[in-house]
């Protein structure tokens, strides 16, 4: 079918019947343009975050090495970051959040993305190393979405069926598993159908994250087909129709659908948006934090400041957008920059 | 086995006729499944490549914008990407559209069911713009403003048109004086507060205010420069574009963040081609855009020939030492036995394992030695200690090792003793007939070995995610710079583009394209190496023949 269709792209005239052929004036469409905004809208950043000015005197390196999550984010920051300041080198390196810590202890980062907090146990190791914590810093909200294929025709799940959906201990309490669509009350052919789940791999932030907000704590089936990237469970439901995953709200493609969410059974559902995330009226979701080494009373290394600087404005979170994922709410954003000891207001 | 003489032949046909005509005897069946063996393996190899080729290039091809009218009053815009019947209802179909605008609608695709379409046309004067952010733009010009006035209206996609290249010619200016004029002097800026680092650390006074009037003079020029590329900056703000969605609502931008802008439905065949020749050089050419979904993948193809080259030069000088000493001069023992079998199994080691070995050993064992001896000056900061060009060289020379030395010892024992002997017999030494006789003529199978490691090495990823290859890399691992080659650089490779692009990028549906056209690339890549050791070889191949 795919490839009867770029085909068709070649040879548009075969493929196209009857009247569509014409070509047609603007003016035929004009008139519905009230009509017309149909629904779909970006998301768009507070225009009051302050914007951000490159300062002199910025050079040198930044390493960064973490989460896979963030790494077309730290990617994208990094380019734009260099427009300001063309010879800053950025590297770039996501293999995973647990790979944030130990490069930060041993200094071969600067910067440590990271799609959780960091356990105790981190922390300590951090500590033992330079005598204090390090410095968290949340840079972006990641909604957390539950995936279905398009035709599917659920619209909202209940966060103890999505524990009995994925897991095996159904911590969360609902009565008994679900193995088919029907015992999501799906009527019709959908009746019998078996649910075929989708995850992460267990090295990945996102599994974890889905591991205790989810199934609070408890086990993934074993079942569930574990992905390398989040895209390919995007892309493993959008192929197969029975299919259900999670990932980040910004991998969302046209081919599956995102289910709203209630907290448990009788409260009302809500879709993964950014005001119901501001507002926690919808609960899988996670902010994604860059962790740096900053002496407590000490100046920062004055790139990394610089950086952080940049990541906390108006352009930085323009970036966020635009890798899918939810820029921080404004008051987050200026005490995040106060904790810094950046100008809340100015950059 | 052997063929009898034609008068022996006749007499035993006579005499065992069934050996002759047996099907089974003769091998016939045998042949077949040979036979059809092998055009199993040439049909998948064909229809693997030709997937890669459909699905690589065609995606680079302009196709139509088509407006649609849906029935609650909603127009889009867009390619029609795809069609596909919609399950459970019959004779219903549904189109995938691009839409694109993901700035505007937050998506790039959208699907449409075709029963919902009232009016579907191929709108004219619909321009397709591709950005350097945000993915395309689908909609219309509806003014430029330039210092030199404001044109909207009809003659406002001629007068963008107009604009573009010297748009695009700013662009260039500012990218050459940041990138490359204050480039250089960010460079050499560091370089001097490393070598002032030290002078610190050796305590040699004068030397350091030496090298601070140094760095006064180039912070001087910095600021020159800056102040330069601000300005430049500021005068490309003043030619802005702006464009319309088919709904109506408008986004402005500067003109030179447009690459490309065609009408592809007032395009003849002939100006589609060129936009297709035009995005197939991009491809090539460029750097990655938007996180590498878009853009092209030329620093992926140098990292990727770059790191097989020098994995040659590492590996093929080390193996023919290895294996000439174990043909030629090492004792038959137990212990070249044992040496033998761990080479052979060092080829069944999976990849993963050196990587992991590369790591340990070369990144973090001796680039962290490296840079305590040579630059301590910038730690904590490592330099070789951290994944890098060179040990992702030499790890994948490890890796292929086996491959070459096993090559190696199959040619030399090819080389006719009798050449030797000759040699010998003539009064040179032995290290003389190696160098001068035996090496020589096994040239032609050393170098065999050598396209077996290439093939090899440049399609190996899994090792290379442990010891240097990054999602985006800054810099190519070779530049203007002295000395040139910097060899502790992170660098691209196509293998990791190819996985990464296609499991973790945010906007998968548009970079799946580019997926496909990575791979076709590499195995280009993988062949283009391959022909160039096997023209090579049969150079050598024709200079030295025996006999």
């Amino acid at each position: 079918m795919r490839r009867y269709s770029w085909l068709c792209l070649l040879l548009l005239a075969a493929c196209k019947g009857g009247s569509d052929r014409t070509q047609a004036d603007i003016s035929a469409f004009v008139d519905t343009t009230e009509a017309a905004l149909g629904g779909l809208y970006a998301i768009s950043v507070d225009p009051d975050l302050p914007e951000y000015r490159p300062k002199a005197g910025v050079a040198g390196t930044l390493s960064s090495i973490g989460s896979d999550t963030m790494n077309n984010l730290m990617a994208l920051w990094a380019e734009e970051f260099r427009k300001y300041y063309p010879n800053v080198k950025i590297e770039v390196e996501g293999k995973g959040s647990s790979t944030a810590p130990p490069a930060l202890i041993q200094g071969t980062a600067q910067l440590g993305p990271m799609s959780r907090p960091m356990k105790a146990s981190e922390q300590d190791a951090f500590e033992k190393a330079f005598g204090y914590p390090p410095t968290e810093v949340s840079v972006a909200l990641d909604g957390l979405a539950v995936f279905v294929h398009k035709d599917n025709p659920i619209d909202c799940l209940t966060l103890p069926q999505i524990d009995a959906i994925f897991s095996k201990t159904r911590l969360l309490g609902y009565p008994q598993d679900i193995r088919t669509w029907g015992d999501l009350g799906l009527s019709g052919e959908w009746a019998n159908r078996p649910i075929s789940l989708y995850g992460r791999n267990s090295a990945s932030g996102t599994y974890g994250f889905f591991k205790d907000h989810a199934l609070g704590g408890g086990d993934f089936k074993d079942n569930v087909k574990e992905q390398p990237g989040s895209a390919s469970v995007v892309q493993g439901v959008s192929v197969d129709p029975n299919g259900i995953g999670y990932s980040g709200i910004g991998f969302v493609t046209s081919g599956v659908k995102t289910v709203s969410v209630a907290n448990k059974e009788g409260d009302p559902c809500f879709a993964p948006t950014p005001e119901n995330v501001y507002s926690s009226r919808y609960s899988l979701w996670r902010p994604l934090y860059i962790y740096i080494n900053r002496k407590p009373n000490g100046e920062m290394d004055p790139l990394v400041r610089e950086f952080l600087n940049f990541v906390l404005s108006k352009q930085g979170q323009e970036v966020v957008i635009r890798d899918g994922y939810l820029p921080l709410h404004t008051d987050m954003l200026k005490a995040e920059r106060r904790k810094l000891g950046l100008d809340p207001d100015n950059t | 086995m052997n063929t009898p003489p034609v008068a022996s032949r006749s007499m035993e046909k006579g005499a065992i006729p069934s050996a002759q005509n047996n099907p089974w005897k003769l091998g016939t069946p045998w042949i077949w499944l040979l036979g059809a063996g092998l055009s199993v393996l040439v049909l998948m190899l064909f229809w693997l490549v030709g997937l890669l080729f459909l699905r690589g290039t065609l995606a680079f091809w302009p196709g139509d914008l088509w407006a649609l009218r849906m029935q609650d009053g909603t127009v889009y815009l867009g390619e029609i990407r795809k069609e596909e019947p919609v399950p459970g209802r019959p004779g219903v179909s549904r189109l995938q559209v691009r839409i694109g605008n993901r700035d505007v609608y937050g998506v790039d695709f959208i699907w449409v069911a075709r029963d919902r379409v009232v009016q579907m046309a191929r709108l004219q004067g619909a321009v397709f713009i591709e950005r350097r952010q945000w993915g395309p733009f689908i909609g219309f010009v509806a003014a430029v403003r330039t210092p030199e006035g404001v044109v909207s209206g009809q003659r406002a996609f001629e007068a963008f048109m107009r604009h573009l290249e010297p748009a695009h010619r700013r662009y260039e200016a500012i990218l050459a004086l940041e990138k490359g004029d204050i480039g250089d002097v960010n460079y050499a800026m560091e370089q001097i507060r490393l070598r002032r680092a030290r002078a610190e650390r050796l305590g040699q006074r004068e030397v350091i205010a030496r090298l601070e009037e140094t760095l006064h003079h180039l912070e001087a020029r910095y600021r020159e420069l800056a102040e330069r590329a601000r300005r430049l900056r500021q005068e490309d703000a003043r030619y802005t574009v702006e464009l319309r969605t088919i709904e109506g609502r408008s986004r402005t931008l500067p003109i030179s963040e447009v690459i490309r802008a065609y009408r592809p439905n007032d395009l003849d065949m002939a100006g589609k081609m060129g936009v297709y020749a035009a995005r197939l050089w991009e491809f090539f050419s460029s750097e990655p855009r938007e996180s590498n979904t878009e853009g092209g993948v030329f620093p992926a193809i140098f990292g990727t020939v770059m790191m097989t080259l020098l994995m040659s030069v590492f590996v093929v000088p080390f193996g023919v030492m290895a294996a000439l000493y174990m043909h030629e001069y090492a004792q038959r023992s137990w212990i070249l036995s044992a040496v033998r079998i761990a080479v052979n199994n060092l080829a069944g080691v999976p990849s993963i394992v050196f990587g992991i070995f590369g790591l340990g050993f070369f990144v973090y064992l001796l680039g962290g030695h490296i840079d305590r001896l040579l630059y301590p000056e910038r730690l904590p900061t490592p330099t070789f200690g951290t994944g890098g060009i060179l040990w992702a060289s030499l790890t994948l020379a490890l890796l292929v090792a086996p491959v070459v030395i096993v090559a190696t010892e199959e040619a030399l024992a090819a080389v006719p003793q009798s050449l030797r002997e000759a040699s010998l017999s003539l009064g040179a030494t032995k290290w003389q007939t190696i160098w001068r006789i035996v090496l020589p003529g096994a040239s032609p199978g050393i170098l065999t070995g050598m396209i077996l490691a290439v093939a090899r090495g440049a399609g190996e990823v899994a090792p290379l995610m442990l010891v240097g290859v990054v999602k985006l890399a800054p810099e190519l691992p070779f530049d203007h710079n002295p000395p040139f080659f910097h060899l502790e650089r992170k660098f691209m490779h196509l293998g990791f583009h190819i996985y990464d692009v296609g499991f973790q990028s945010p906007n998968v549906e548009a970079a799946t394209p580019m997926v496909f056209a990575t791979a076709l690339l590499l195995v280009l890549v993988v062949l283009i190496l391959n022909l160039t050791a096997i023209q090579i070889r049969n150079r050598l191949r024709r200079r030295y023949r025996f006999g």
